[in-house]
Order: structure tokens, then C-alpha cells, then sequence
């Protein structure tokens, strides 16, 4: 328990070293990020659209229990609601600090436009946020019940046994109602992309379901990840199958994510028109480095996540989580560079067939001897936008960290587990 | 009334006349450029590109489009970015966000974000001493949102208004008063009579990029000195 204290102070002070970075950005203007006209979103909106991908776990998780009759995933539920919840929020804080005029937000309550993909998004993410929390609620309401919290008035006056059945019958409506929630904030998360003609890159139908097998490999990953540290070594046996069970999933829906991926690929590398092609060279000849992490990475975590020898491991499954979650923000912030870097206007060269000429644009700061117009923006995100990137991450793991903390069911189940299991050692001998 | 432009290419010099004119009329701080004026397929402005033999050379003036299926009007999600009575895309500088979803979403490369407080820009550009250009006044449209303002506030997007302080008052866009070359046209597409409808019937105009559905306002009439190609996406 010492070390978690220090660990939320360690978090605590990496949250406000990013919330001061932005406000060195509010204060100077977005002048000091790397984006510029031409490539106008970058680290932020990447880090936000894996948040999204990684919130998945926990419906994916609590509802399979219900719906698919997987019991045994039941004892991690309450970790993946919290993952999940965690993430949701620190996809809400990421975009905040992507707005030129964060003080005006409040615009999006006054004056919504319905046809903005972006407004839906909000939505969206809102209700999954409220989803999981209540369903969060709803299960840990037996035990705060037992606690006497006031917390449990809802159903005061009831017994035990009462209690028990509310929650069961509740659990399962939100479980239900949480699915299509879950798979409505990857699909909505992917139409911000998908929708935009301007960007070939994106504007495929397969960008909504490819959301969805990432994320839900990469949720997955990350209740693994965090259900192996909080609940230790010592009880990695008794929850070998709810492990064994997430990895096959993970492992799954990488293979899914693969396949939607080159299929795409081979869609623009069969026809080998001009503005289908670019992006697609963008990301194997200028971002050769990443696209290897985005697929390298992912691979070895399938490899691992399905091999017997590593499935079955605590650290083979450490590690293929931490691998994952790793090859995936490279595959999130790959979204930009081949997006922004084949500029929509361009045009034949006059004379020269097959080849095309990309209108430069402005980047919108004079900063000599750099160019004005560009028509290529080598985007590396600045040191500001790394600090203020900490802030959401760190976040998201305070959440985490809090949540496990002081939430029933979460450590003690672990340590009862264990004591209960030296009981039986005990009365073996 | 639908305003509309048409820029007639084989008449343009590729002087950038129209490119400074936009710039200092609307105040547009420094790096921040509503219109531009390039040489398709060039590296240099004002070069020719081909083979020895077959060379080419067309001047390419792009402002805002005024598309009438404006995707920027679509992603906004807080409706900043709008239709006025006359079909011009406009921004509110009180309303944006500064999400930047309309950069993304326009294909035209036309919209500016202001990285940086427009002043404190302008001041870093070293210009000589009491040196300021831009349309003095603020100017709010009939609906009393405000299109224009001579010193950007950080953080909007602003872009091309088709000079909504100017049109108002019955004058023509400062590009098109500007233009040495007189290439460039401005009026309403709604009424036949006017002088940028009866272009168009004439030379085979095109749109930029117009297999993408976004139904632009502004017009070209090809350069024949360019072979008379069709610009489209290929
Ligand atoms: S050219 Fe771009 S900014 Fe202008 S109306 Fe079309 S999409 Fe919007
Ligand atoms: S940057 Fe401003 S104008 Fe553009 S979509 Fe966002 S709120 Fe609308």
C-alpha cells in the first residue's frame, strides 16, 4: 500500500507537469506544437483515438459474462468497468487540449451541429462513460451494502440476499445495454475519419470495423495488463482461464485487424491510382520505422497471446499487453502522416501522365528561413505536445490506480483468495 | 442570389497581384494566405514543366471554393462555419472552437488556423515602423456573426469571406478589382443576365476537384496555352 501512495504522487505530479504544459500552450498559442495548416492534427487526436480503442475492454469484458455465458471472466469485471471508465476520461481530457479556444467549449452544448460527426463522438463517449459507471455502480453495490455505505441507500432496507439478486439482474441489463454502446463509440470514433472525402486515407468503409477489432484487442490487452498487476502473481493461477480466455480474444481480433488492414492495402496497390497509392507510400517510405512498430509489434503480441508457452505465463502475458498497447499507438499515429501529407488538391503535371503535383499550402507561421508554402509538413510532435499528452495518460492510470484502490473487489479478493487457499494448504496437511 | 466566381486562366499572368490585394485588405497576419497563385507542376513559380519539346506552363489561382456542399460547414460541430443568405461560407471568429475539424475536412488546403495571437504575429514579421494593413473595421454579417476583424484572436480558423465587408456595400472582392489581367469575375450565378453566368456558358468551365461532390462556387475557364486540359483528379 506504500508503494501505491507514492505511485499516485508520482502520477499526480506528472498530471499537473502536463496541465502546466498546456498552459504554456493557452498562454503562447498553438504555435508551439508541430502541427501547422497543413497537418492539423496530430499527437493529440491520435492519443485520442487510441484512448477510445482502449475503453473497449471493459464492456467487452462484463458484458461476454452475461451475454456469451463466460463466467469465469466474471472476477475481472470490476477491473475492466474501471479500465474502461479511466479511458473514456482521458479520451475526454485529450481533446480539450486540442482546442484552439478550449475556453469556448460550452459552444458545443449551445450550438451543436447534428451533422457533425464529432458532436455525435461526444455523445457517444458520454453515454459509454455513464454506461460503464453505472454498471460499476450496480456491481459493487452488494458489497457496499455489506460495508454499510451510504453510498448503497438506493437499496436500503433490503437483505442481503436481495441485494445480491438486484445486482445480478441489473448487471445484466447494463451488459445489454453497454454492447451496443461499446461498439458504437469505436464506429462513431471511426465515421470522424472515415466521413472525410478529402482524405483517401481514411475515407474507407473498412476504417469502423478495423476500429473495432483494435480495439477490442488493445481493451483487452489492457485489462490483462492491469488485472495481472493488481491481482500479483500469487493468484495467476486461479485466474488462469479468465486470462487464457482474454488472450485468445486479443490474439482474435488481431488477426481480424490484420486482415482488414491489407485488405486495404491491396485495394490501393491493385489499382495503383495516384492519390490511392500516396498515402499508402507515405506510410511504408517516409514513416518506414513506425509502420514496422505498427506491424511487428501487434504481430509478436498475436503470437504470444495465442502460444501456449506464453498464454499460460504471468510475464509472456505482461508483456505481450504492454507490446500491443505499444504497436498500437504507433498504428494511431499513423492515422495522420499519410492523411495529411498526400494533400487532396493535387493535380496531373501537364504533360506527364500518372504523375501528381500537390498544391502547396500555408503553413500559417512566418518563421524564417522555413518555408511558407509546403506541400510536404514533417510532423514530429513538440516537446510541449509530449508533456501535455503525459497529462491524459497519466490520468487514466490515476483513475486506475484510485479506482482498484478503493473500490471492494478489487485487491481483496486477491488477498482473500490467497489467505483462503492457505487455509486449505493448512487443513491438507 | 447565389454569389459565385469565375477566373478565366488563359488570361492569367501568374502575377500574384490578387494573392497581396487579399492579404492586405483582409489583415490576414503573417504565414496566413486566403489565396495563392501557383504553376501546376512546377517546382518554381513562373516555370514551365514538360518534356524538351512539349513544355506547358498555367497560372492556378486558389481561394476558397465556396462549395455548395461544403464539407467544413458539415464537420463543424458548432455550427461556426456557415451558409449566409448569398451561399458564401463564412466563420464566426466568436463561435469557433479551434477543433480544426474543417481543416481536415476541406480538400482545397484553404483554411488558416491562427497558431498564434494575430498582433504578437504581426509584431515578429519586422515590419517598417507604424506599418499596419487590413480593413480597419470589424464587420458582422446581416445576422450580426463577425466574419472579419483587423487583429485575429488566437485559436479561430478563418479563410477567404469572398470580402464580405466589400460585397456588402456592392463592391466586387478585392482579388477581382486587384487582378491586372482583369481574369477574375464576380457576381450572382442565380441571375442568367450576369456576367459570370454568361461565361459559363461559353468555354467549357470546370471545378477543382468537382468528382468529389463538394459543388464549388468558384469557376475556372481553362488556359488553351495549356492544351486546354481539363484540371481534374485523375
Ligand atoms: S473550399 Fe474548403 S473552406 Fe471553402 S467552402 Fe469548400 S470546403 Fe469549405
Ligand atoms: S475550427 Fe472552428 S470553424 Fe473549424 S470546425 Fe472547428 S469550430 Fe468549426
Amino acid at each position: 500500500m506504500k508503494e501505491s501512495k507514492a505511485w499516485i504522487v508520482f502520477l499526480g505530479l506528472i498530471v499537473l507537469a502536463g496541465l502546466v504544459a498546456w498552459g504554456f500552450q493557452l498562454k503562447e498559442g498553438m504555435v508551439v506544437t508541430n502541427m501547422r495548416n497543413p497537418f492539423s492534427w496530430g499527437i493529440y487526436i491520435a492519443t485520442f483515438a487510441f484512448f477510445v480503442g482502449i475503453a473497449a475492454g471493459g464492456l467487452i469484458v462484463s458484458s461476454s459474462v452475461y451475454i456469451f455465458d463466460l463466467a469465469l471472466l466474471k472476477p475481472l469485471a470490476r477491473i475492466a468497468k474501471i479500465t474502461a471508465f479511466a479511458s473514456a476520461m482521458g479520451a475526454a481530457a485529450m481533446v480539450l487540449p486540442d482546442l484552439g479556444r478550449a475556453d469556448r467549449v460550452y459552444n458545443l452544448l449551445l450550438h451543436p451541429n447534428f451533422r457533425s460527426p464529432l458532436v455525435w463522438d461526444i455523445i457517444v463517449i458520454t453515454g459509454y462513460a455513464l454506461v460503464t459507471l453505472v454498471s460499476l455502480y450496480i456491481d459493487v453495490l452488494p458489497d457496499l451494502f455489506k460495508q454499510k455505505s451510504r453510498l448503497a441507500f438506493p437499496v436500503g432496507g433490503k437483505t442481503e440476499d436481495e441485494v445480491l439478486e438486484i445486482s445480478r439482474r441489473l448487471s445484466r441489463v447494463a451488459a445489454y445495454v453497454g454492447l451496443p454502446f461499446a461498439i458504437l463509440i469505436h464506429t462513431v470514433t471511426a465515421w470522424i475519419f472515415s466521413t472525410q472525402v478529402s482524405r483517401s486515407w481514411w475515407n474507407t468503409a473498412i476504417l469502423p470495423p478495423d476500429f473495432i477489432s483494435v480495439a477490442v484487442a488493445s481493451g483487452t490487452a489492457l485489462v490483462i495488463l492491469v488485472s495481472l498487476t493488481v491481482k500479483g502473481r500469487e493468484t495467476f493461477q486461479q485466474y488462469a482461464g479468465a486470462y487464457r480466455t482474454l488472450a485468445s480474444i486479443s490474439g482474435a481480433f488481431i488477426i481480424v485487424h490484420f486482415f482488414f488492414m491489407y485488405n486495404d492495402f491491396m485495394l490501393r496497390w491493385w489499382w495503383g491510382a495516384a492519390h490511392e497509392m500516396e498515402p499508402l507510400l507515405i506510410a511504408l517510405r517516409d514513416y518506414t520505422w513506425l509502420h514496422l512498430a505498427e506491424v511487428v509489434l501487434p504481430f509478436a503480441a498475436m503470437i504470444m497471446f495465442l502460444h501456449p508457452g506464453t498464454k499460460n505465463s504471468f510475464r509472456g502475458l505482461y508483456a505481450a499487453s504492454l507490446i500491443l498497447l505499444a504497436g498500437v499507438y504507433a498504428h494511431r499515429f499513423l492515422l495522420m502522416p499519410s492523411s495529411y501529407n498526400s494533400i487532396p488538391l493535387s493535380l496531373p503535371v501537364p504533360g506527364v501522365s500518372g504523375e501528381l503535383w500537390a498544391y502547396p499550402i500555408a503553413t500559417g507561421v512566418y518563421n524564417p528561413p522555413q518555408d511558407i508554402f509546403v506541400s510536404f509538413w514533417n510532423y514530429v510532435p513538440s516537446g510541449v505536445e509530449v508533456m501535455v499528452t503525459l497529462f491524459p495518460m497519466a490520468l487514466v492510470l490515476l483513475v486506475i490506480t484510485l479506482g482498484v484502490r478503493y473500490l471492494p473487489g478489487c485487491y481483496e479478493s486477491a488477498v482473500k483468495a490467497s489467505l483462503k487457499r492457505t487455509d486449505e494448504k493448512t487443513v491438507s496437511y | 442570389m447565389k454569389y459565385g466566381m469565375v477566373i478565366d486562366l488563359e488570361k492569367c499572368l501568374g502575377c500574384r497581384t490578387c494573392a497581396v490585394a487579399c492579404k492586405a485588405h483582409n489583415g490576414q497576419p503573417p504565414g496566413v494566405w486566403w489565396n495563392r497563385v501557383f504553376t501546376p507542376g512546377s517546382k518554381f513559380h513562373q516555370t514551365g514543366v514538360g518534356e524538351y519539346g512539349r513544355m506547358g506552363m498555367y497560372f492556378l489561382p486558389v481561394c476558397c471554393q465556396m462549395c455548395s456542399n461544403a464539407p467544413c460547414v458539415k464537420v463543424c460541430p458548432v455550427g461556426a462555419t456557415y451558409y449566409d443568405e448569398n451561399g458564401v461560407v463564412l466563420i464566426d471568429y466568436e463561435r469557433c472552437i479551434g477543433c480544426r475539424y474543417c481543416m481536415t475536412a476541406c480538400p482545397y488546403g484553404v483554411r488558416q488556423f491562427n497558431w498564434q495571437d494575430g498582433k504578437k504575429a504581426t509584431e515578429k514579421a519586422h515590419y517598417a515602423h507604424g506599418y499596419s494593413y487590413g480593413w480597419p473595421h470589424k464587420y458582422r454579417d446581416k445576422q450580426g456573426r463577425l466574419v472579419y476583424m483587423p487583429s485575429r484572436p488566437k485559436g479561430v480558423v478563418e479563410k477567404c469571406t469572398f470580402c464580405a465587408q466589400y460585397v456588402n456595400r456592392g463592391e466586387a472582392p478585392a482579388c477581382v478589382r486587384s487582378c491586372p489581367a482583369n481574369a477574375r469575375y464576380f457576381g450572382d450565378l442565380d441571375d442568367p443576365q450576369s456576367e459570370v453566368s454568361r461565361l459559363l456558358t461559353q468555354r467549357g468551365e470546370f471545378r477543382l476537384l468537382e468528382d468529389l461532390g463538394t459543388q464549388p462556387k468558384v469557376y475556372y475557364l481553362p488556359a488553351r496555352r495549356s492544351g486546354g486540359e481539363r484540371i481534374e483528379r485523375i
